[in-house]
């Protein structure tokens, strides 16, 4: 995270260049993130491509004959990761008005609340029953699938960064961007995983 | 310092170390998977060598210490503050370390990328042998198909659009009034995935089944169905598409936060325009060739079914998703270019830029118009039939936001005082060159000509007045033009001078007889040909050879006059813009005040304008939050 120095601004001296002149009232850290969000859209977008292609341009029954796509425990699923997004809201408010139970809890529920959702995920994987080569609608399922569940676990990755810090007395009411920046990227897989649910499942 | 200690500590020995261990991983990963799974063979060379292809390179970029910072940040432990040691370069080993200074990771960039040009160079060298004469003559058909797809790739992925990274990452900072770039770490990552990328391509030689070989467009299914080689291609063009995305969204938030005081949009020189606009394109677009790859690894991996039309696949969205990515590249490999063209022109031509703020504007349309075109590179794919005639139409309306430049730049040249300096000499081969190689485009564009000249020569021949015409010759335009800066030594301007007249006949040369033989139907892509284009393949090749020595030229000029050359002054052009008025090379942190914009960046003959002054700092209310 680049947030890194910044963060730690009360810990030590600044290091590295002298501060540049701020031509924006956008803070670094926040742009840089949007940016990579933009870029990660459309890598969803070339795999949304490819789902289009495989089941309007070609035609194929959805889902394959003979496989069902379990609605009901998915749509539940969402409920989850969207529940993972309020507490992830309720620690960066937290963050910010000093509560710092608050953003300890917030910021470990919304990692319990996110690995419970790969857990239902990688479950249902396993009672799927077809697998990714077994047709183009099973390759582009677990495609996209995949695809967000890779999203989900580096933001993981990035959650038990956070939840780390905060436990060790980082962060504060002035300093808060170690909490910002990967709940944006978690709202972002949030959304994401709508767009994916709503897609692959319902539509 | 102990062998144990230089093993723990960030450098060439961990890393090192790493490489083992990043293969030790994918056989750790990948052959107990295969026992658990039941299949056979447990272990399988190819499956652990892709796994290997991921993991040794990120392994080697830990070992080097492009994480270490982050690690410990992401621990909680306290980072180790910088005692400037990993700022800027004392002696060459600074070079080979993980160095945060955007002006060492530019130098890092643009040595590293040349390496790769002359790799390419060389192979391109060995392919005109080849056609010198009908049949067979050095390599195998198989060797030449390798030879041309690694020439294609390193060319495109680790030269050009590296390259002009590079030259950006050394002058933007310092052109907008910054002392760095925003991420700094982020950057010296970006560059240290830059040779993870080219040597997996080179890599591919050894592959069993030889180097890849369908191209650098590497199409599916044919791409799903080829030896291993095609899996280092897959993955590298992973690296070197995280290497350009990073460093593009480096660039955005340097260019939006970063800018020194009365640096609005409009006064920024139009480098800074065209890395703004391009950097855009890099954000957006390199993701879809990233999925493409994903698919194409997926599909030889794991045997799904993207490509498979048998089990519902659909081969032409391969083409569709690539294209989608490839077309704004080739944008992403000129729009830089036209960038330094602009400060190369108005500088040596002692005249403002000719409507400024249509060279902006017309960057951004090309950014817009370049997602509308993609499929004109599929006229003869088998796609949507509607799709054609609309992709016609946009490619040809892109040509009005370049000739809105070419006549720009003549505007400009118009009564100006034109000083023949090697860069200006590059920049006017490049106006001719580019104008040539968009008039062949254009033809291009009408579809029944496509389909004529489809995979022949002509395409060939387009493509090389348009890269090399058009974007290597902005490169050496600019690197002779920063050469002074970066280095702090001139260039011996009469082998400068030597340089570009033997590329500039020896180019045309090379690739206007590939126009008559392409039109005629000579197949590119192919190791052997028919008597019928006897003559003029011999004639290429000898061309080409003296083509290729050219660039001798070059190398003994930057070598031999980065180590003896003359001492460089501050402002050798005379030129406006922010990074002349610091020393060559300038100072550490590139500015011990920032400087204050006041006007335009161009504004030649203009009495009494200045584009910056040096003042003291106005007292800045809110604390300036760090720049890293």
């Amino acid at each position: 995270m680049e947030s890194a120095s910044v963060a730690l601004g009360h810990e030590h001296e600044q290091h590295g260049p002298p501060p540049a002149n701020r031509s924006s009232r956008v803070d670094a850290q926040l742009l840089g993130m949007l940016l990579f969000i933009i870029s990660e859209v459309m890598l969803f977008g070339a795999f949304f491509s490819a789902y289009f292609f495989i089941r309007v341009v070609a035609g194929n029954d959805w889902p394959a004959a003979g496989t069902a796509l379990p609605i009901a425990v998915a749509g539940c699923n969402t409920a989850v990761l969207v529940s993972s997004s309020l507490t992830m809201h309720w620690a960066l408010v937290s963050a910010k008005n000093g509560n710092r139970f608050g953003m300890r809890a917030g910021l470990l529920t919304t990692f319990l609340l996110g690995a419970t959702f790969l857990a239902v995920q990688i479950n249902e994987y396993v009672h799927l029953g077809f697998a990714i080569g077994d047709s183009a609608q099973a390759t582009i399922f677990y495609g996209l699938t995949g695809l967000h569940g890779a999203h989900v676990t580096v933001g993981l990755l990035l959650l038990s960064m956070a939840t780390i810090r905060a436990f060790r007395g980082h962060f504060s009411p002035t300093e808060h961007r170690g909490v910002e920046v990967p709940g944006i990227y978690w709202h972002f897989v949030d959304v994401m995983w709508i767009i994916v649910y709503t897609t692959l499942y319902v539509l | 310092m102990t062998v144990a200690a230089r093993l723990r500590a960030p450098g060439w020995y961990r890393a090192m170390l790493s490489v083992p261990l990043g293969i030790g991983f994918a056989f750790a990963l990948v052959v107990p998977l295969r026992a658990l799974s039941h299949y056979k063979p447990v272990v399988d060379g190819d499956a652990i060598t892709t796994v290997a292809l991921i993991s040794t390179p990120l392994a080697f970029l830990i070992g080097i210490g492009c994480f270490d910072y982050w690690f410990r940040w992401a621990s909680g432990a306290p980072t180790v503050p910088e005692d400037h040691s990993g700022h800027g370069a004392r002696s060459w080993r600074d070079y080979f370390r993980v160095n945060t200074d955007h002006k060492v990771i530019g130098i890092q960039y643009i040595v590293t990328t040349f390496v790769f040009f002359i790799a390419g160079g060389i192979m391109a060298m060995l392919m005109r042998a080849e056609l010198a004469a009908p049949g067979e003559q050095f390599v195998d058909s198989n060797t030449f198909n390798g030879l041309f797809s690694v020439h294609a790739s390193l060319m495109i992925f680790l030269f050009i659009i590296p390259v002009f990274a590079g030259i950006a990452n050394y002058v933007l900072p310092l052109m907008i009034g910054a002392p760095d770039m925003a991420f700094p770490r982020l950057n010296a990552l970006s560059f240290w995935m830059l040779p993870m990328a080219g040597i997996l391509m080179l890599a591919s030689f050894f592959a069993p089944g030889g180097a890849f070989n369908t191209g650098w467009t590497s199409y599916a299914p044919l791409s799903v169905d080829m030896p291993l080689g095609q899996t280092f291609f897959n993955v590298a063009v992973q690296f070197a598409g995280a290497s350009s995305v990073a460093t593009a969204l480096n660039f955005l938030v340097t260019i939006v936060t970063m800018r020194a005081p009365g640096m609005t949009f409009w006064r920024m020189p139009l480098l800074v325009w065209a890395n703004f606009t391009t950097s855009l394109l890099v954000v957006i677009a390199t993701p879809f060739i990233a999925g493409s790859q994903f698919m194409v690894l997926l599909d030889r991996a794991l045997h799904t079914d993207f490509f498979n039309a048998a089990n519902g696949g659909d081969v032409i969205m391969y083409q569709h998703v690539f294209w989608f990515y490839s077309h704004p590249a080739v944008y992403i490999m000129m729009l830089p270019g036209f960038g330094i063209i602009s400060e190369v022109i108005s500088t040596n031509a002692r005249k403002p830029i000719f409507g400024y703020r249509m060279m902006a504007f017309s960057l951004m349309a090309i950014v817009i118009l370049g997602f509308t075109v993609w499929a004109h590179h599929m006229f003869v794919s088998g796609m949507f039939p509607w799709l054609r005639v609309p992709m016609m139409i946009t490619t040809m309306l892109i040509a009005v936001p370049t000739g809105i430049k070419i006549f720009s730049w003549l505007a400009t040249l118009w009564r100006g005082v034109i000083h023949l300096r090697t860069p200006m000499l590059f920049a006017l081969g490049f106006i001719t060159m580019f104008t040539l190689g968009g008039i062949s485009g254009v033809m291009l564009a009408v579809i029944p000509v496509d389909i004529h000249v489809s995979d022949t020569y002509f395409v060939v021949a387009h493509i090389h007045y348009v890269l090399f015409g058009g974007s290597v010759f902005t490169i050496f335009a600019g690197i002779y033009h920063w050469f002074p800066k970066m280095t702090g030594r001139m260039y011996d301007e009469t082998l400068g001078k030597v340089h570009f007249w033997l590329s500039f006949v020896f180019f045309n040369l090379t690739f206007g007889p590939m126009h008559l033989v392409g039109i005629d139907g000579m197949p590119r892509r192919v190791a052997d040909y028919a008597q019928h284009f006897a003559f003029w393949n011999a004639f290429i090749s000898v061309s080409s050879f003296f083509f290729g020595m050219s660039l001798l030229v070059f190398l003994y000029n930057i070598v031999t006059s980065w180590r003896h050359g003359p001492k460089a002054v501050a402002n050798p052009w005379r030129a406006h813009t922010l990074e002349w008025q610091v020393s060559s090379p300038p100072p550490i942190f590139n500015f011990d005040e920032v400087p204050t914009v006041v006007g335009g960046p161009y504004e030649y003959g203009v009495p009494g304008a200045v584009h910056g002054v040096f003042k003291e700092k106005p007292a800045v209310k809110e604390p300036a939050v760090a720049a890293d």
